[in-house]
């Protein structure tokens, strides 16, 4: 049977109310509080409870975590599991805290449960599986059964089902599923549309969520003595794709050197953007990445100066994920090279 | 106008000495319909093979399907296309159900070809998985976009909807088992009861965004990137007015045969008189420049509106920046007052963690998804490849590549493959079928 | 720079300037040799001077 440990706090674990919440994190042998309600349903055998002070898990986190983790060292466990936390917002953060840290250094599946109105829910649901809790501690039964339902899919390697299925917090990860009934989209269809104009309630498939926001970036002070670099997600590489870039899912980029270049030569430059007809890119690439207009300006003395290269992805089917580690690995070339501002043409 | 589709059931096809339909069995003379194919010039190699639901036959790089068919007044199938310009929608035409000419290539694939598996985990991510099939395996002479990843497929195409044809010619001196018909009456002339029920259009944006010719869905043979959006019979739909293009990640293609089958305007026709007065078609399109996207919403809507439309569907054949169009449209139908449902697939990335839809308006509270292009699926070795499962690596299928520093090759030494879900052939079905939809994980 | 501004508006882009198309963001083809320049200078510029401007707001800049 695979082994599994539980984290609870200082009243949970049976040490005392308020007045014990400075305690420091502890490790008992066996079962202590929620622990047996647990091991009622689990596929796992719990091993060890830990206990720690809500207070000193807040405000002596890395020392928590630091000692916590050092308890574990040496233990062997399949799987983490910490709460229920109920609406209590100390412990819901305490929860997730640790859960975080344990999942990143053993690399064992974690499961927790808070309230909705827990703030450890905004702060940790895309990190873990936290069950939606009731409350108070009165839920106790279900919301031990509802973590229990999960922990066992990821004990026995099972696939854990949907955040509606299961009632986790949606970890903003949207995937496609068979659906149970078979029903085809033209019938989901037809039925939302007759509610949508009856005016009856209805359920999207798709609700749109919340569009991103970035803090704008302070404008340039001085655009005559500034280091403008260009960057395009409209795949214009040299006419052999030295890196190899993909044409459409891109996971690589490349930063070609145009020092020497008044503008980039059909022949030498095409693009292996596969998102749109590459006709016009390929007979002239400036139309995608004005390097001539660019090279005139600076000598007008619109700008100061061009950084030397200019870099390129694919933009069609690529994942946030993939765009945000490439153009991390980006901003170091044009930190070192002190570049004020960056043009990023768009397909 | 009404429309009558004569069905004929096809439980099995086999090869013989004459092409006849009998009992339900479809008897093709290889050799002849083979002769058909090759008087297009531009076939070099042709074969013919029958992939029915169970067996263990994986095809790649699979280009287009169609229902054969037939009219029984000689009227082309196509008009505009495989035959004379005529209208469609209109008297009767014969199809072969359960049944559909799938055209592989024999060696060249591209960004908008496909994989249908026949059976095992890969069955399930395909409608033509579940039919029975005449496959096209064919090769030609247009050297000119061999190694290019974007092709037009022209020779192939239309091969496979001369066949659907040619085929289709076996049942027509015979009576159908059963006959479905499609009539709507003109939009003014509905009567008190219809017209009491709220009256609704579907938008239909086919993919049209090639500037050159030759790639892009055709409406009577015209390139759809070459019209504003038009109002159209729902029927002329169902009987071969819309051909499907050739360009675009294929699990958002829609094939001809899912045009000519369209559940979506079936699903309609079936709420027609019942819970909503369906009005019929704006065929509409996708295209490539902002203002031609505005352009086309705004007269999608402004048609809706003049028509007295309540409801609208929308539904697009791609993803990325089509959902600009896709979002623009229902937007502009929501704006004019008209409440809309979109049916849509979505591109939240491998690790599922990506923005569903390039745009997003809080207006498009509606949608229907179905499905990820970017999911994952991995597929054990299949006994018999028809075509080049190597395409699928080295041609720039749109859910394949060469090599991978983690996941390797697409296509592996034993046969084996892992791809995105772009590649599986018309996969997401948006035009209907779609058993899949999207959830939260 | 982009020619979907809904896209640029959606993803959170601040300064944002116009282009043409999405093949051909900045020269289209069906022009002249001539025109295509002017039109990519001009925008081009627009984007650095965009850089070099205070803005409290997503901004599409008029070209």
């Amino acid at each position: 049977m695979k082994k599994a440990i539980l984290y609870v706090n200082q009243f949970f674990g049976q040490i005392g109310g308020e007045e014990q919440a400075g305690t420091a994190p502890q490790i008992h042998e066996g079962q202590i509080g929620p622990a047996m309600q647990f091991a009622k349903g689990l596929d796992a055998e719990i091993t060890h409870t830990i206990i720690c002070g809500d207070n000193y898990m807040g405000s002596n986190t890395e020392e928590a975590v630091a000692e916590i983790l050092g308890m574990l060292e040496d233990k062997e466990f399949g799987i983490f599991l910490a709460g229920p936390a109920f609406q209590a917002g100390r412990y819901g953060v305490a929860c997730g805290t640790i859960c975080k840290a344990v999942q990143e250094k053993f690399g064992v599946p974690v499961v927790t449960s808070m309230n909705v109105e827990n703030p450890g829910v905004e702060m940790f649901k895309k990190e873990m599986y936290i069950l939606e809790g009731g409350n108070i501690a009165a839920k106790m039964r279900k919301d031990v059964s509802a973590m229990v339902s999960v922990a066992n899919k990821l004990i026995n390697g099972e696939p854990v089902g949907s955040a509606a299925e299961e009632g986790y917090f949606p970890r903003g990860i949207r995937r496609q599923v068979w659906r149970a009934d078979g029903k085809p989209a033209s019938e989901r269809m037809a039925e939302m549309l007759v509610k949508k104009l009856s005016g009856e309630a209805f359920e999207t498939e798709l609700p749109i969520p919340k569009m991103d926001r970035v803090p704008i970036a302070p404008a340039v002070k001085d655009l005559t003595r500034a280091r403008i670099a260009l960057v395009t997600t409209g795949g214009i590489v040299p006419a052999e794709n030295p890196d190899r870039i993909q044409s459409a899912s891109a996971t690589r980029w490349g930063r070609y050197d145009i020092t020497d270049s008044a503008q980039l030569c059909s022949g030498e430059y095409k693009t292996i953007h596969a998102g749109f007809d590459p006709t016009a890119a390929d007979a002239d690439p400036n139309v995608i990445t004005p390097v001539d207009a660019l090279k005139v300006l600076e000598k007008e003395g619109v700008y100061g100066s061009l950084h030397p290269y200019f870099y390129s992805t694919v933009g069609t089917g690529t994942t946030q994920a993939e765009a945000q580690r490439m153009a991390g690995e980006m901003i170091p070339y044009l930190e070192e090279d002190h570049v004020d501002a960056v043009i990023m043409v768009s397909t | 106008m009404k429309l009558e589709i004569g069905n004929f059931y096809v439980k099995d096809i086999v090869f013989g000495n004459e092409l006849s339909f009998k009992d339900g069995v479809l008897i093709i003379d290889k050799a002849a319909a083979l002769d058909y194919i090759r008087e297009d010039d531009r076939i070099t190699e042709a074969e013919l093979y029958i992939a029915r639901p169970g067996d263990k036959i994986r095809m790649c790089p699979v280009k287009e399907a169609v229902e054969p068919r037939i009219r029984p007044d000689g009227r082309s199938i196509f008009p505009g296309y495989t035959g004379d310009l005529a209208p469609s929608g209109e008297g009767v035409t014969y199809a072969l159900k359960n049944a559909s000419v799938i055209v592989v290539g024999k060696h060249w694939g591209g960004f908008q070809d496909g994989i249908v598996d026949m059976s095992g985990e890969g069955q399930k991510y395909t409608h033509f998985g579940q039919l029975n099939n005449i496959v096209l395996v064919a090769d030609t002479n247009e050297d000119f976009e061999q190694n290019e990843q974007q092709k037009k497929n022209d020779a192939l195409r239309r091969a496979g909807h001369r066949l659907a044809e040619y085929i289709g010619n076996c049942v027509k001196e015979l009576e159908p088992e059963e006959t479905e018909s499609y009539e709507l009456e003109a939009m003014t002339r509905r009567g008190s009861e219809t017209e009491k029920l709220p009256s609704v259009v579907y938008v239909m944006q086919p993919q049209s965004q090639m500037e050159e010719p030759g790639y892009n869905a055709l409406v009577y043979g015209w390139d759809a990137n070459h019209m504003l959006p038009t109002v159209m019979h729902p029927n002329e739909i169902l009987d071969g007015a819309l051909v499907s293009g050739s360009f675009m990640p294929v699990s958002s293609k829609w094939s001809t045969y899912d045009i000519q089958n369209c559940p979506n305007i079936k699903a309609l026709y079936r709420e027609h008189n019942k819970t909503i007065n369906f009005l019929g078609i704006i065929m509409s399109n996708l295209n490539v420049a902002l203002d031609q996207k505005e352009r086309a919403a705004q007269f999608v809507a402004q048609i809706a509106s003049s028509l007295g439309a309540e409801g609208a569907v929308v539904a697009e054949e791609g993803y990325g920046n089509p959902d600009a169009d896709f979002v623009g449209c229902i937007a502009a139908l929501e704006d004019a007052g008209i409440k809309t449902v979109g049916v849509t697939n979505e591109c939240t990335g491998r690790d599922g963690q990506s923005q569903p839809l390039v745009t997003l308006d809080e207006k498009c509270d509606a949608i229907v998804s179905c499905g990820n292009v970017s999911e994952l699926i991995e597929l054990p070795a299949m006994e018999t490849v028809l075509g080049e499962l190597e395409a699928l690596a080295r041609d720039g299928l749109s859910g394949g590549w060469a090599d991978d520093e983690i996941l390797g090759p697409s296509v592996r030494g034993d046969g084996s493959i892992i791809m995105e879900n772009n590649s599986m052939f018309c996969g997401d079905r948006v035009c209907g079928w779609s058993p899949k939809t999207m959830k939260e994980f | 720079m982009c020619n979907l501004i809904p896209v640029a508006k959606t993803v959170g882009a601040n300064r944002i300037v116009p282009t043409i198309s999405i093949p051909y963001p900045l020269g289209d083809p069906g022009t002249s040799r001539e025109d295509q320049w002017k039109l990519r200078y001009h925008r081009t510029k627009v984007a650095l001077e965009s850089l070099a401007t205070d803005i409290k707001e997503q901004t599409v800049f008029r070209v």
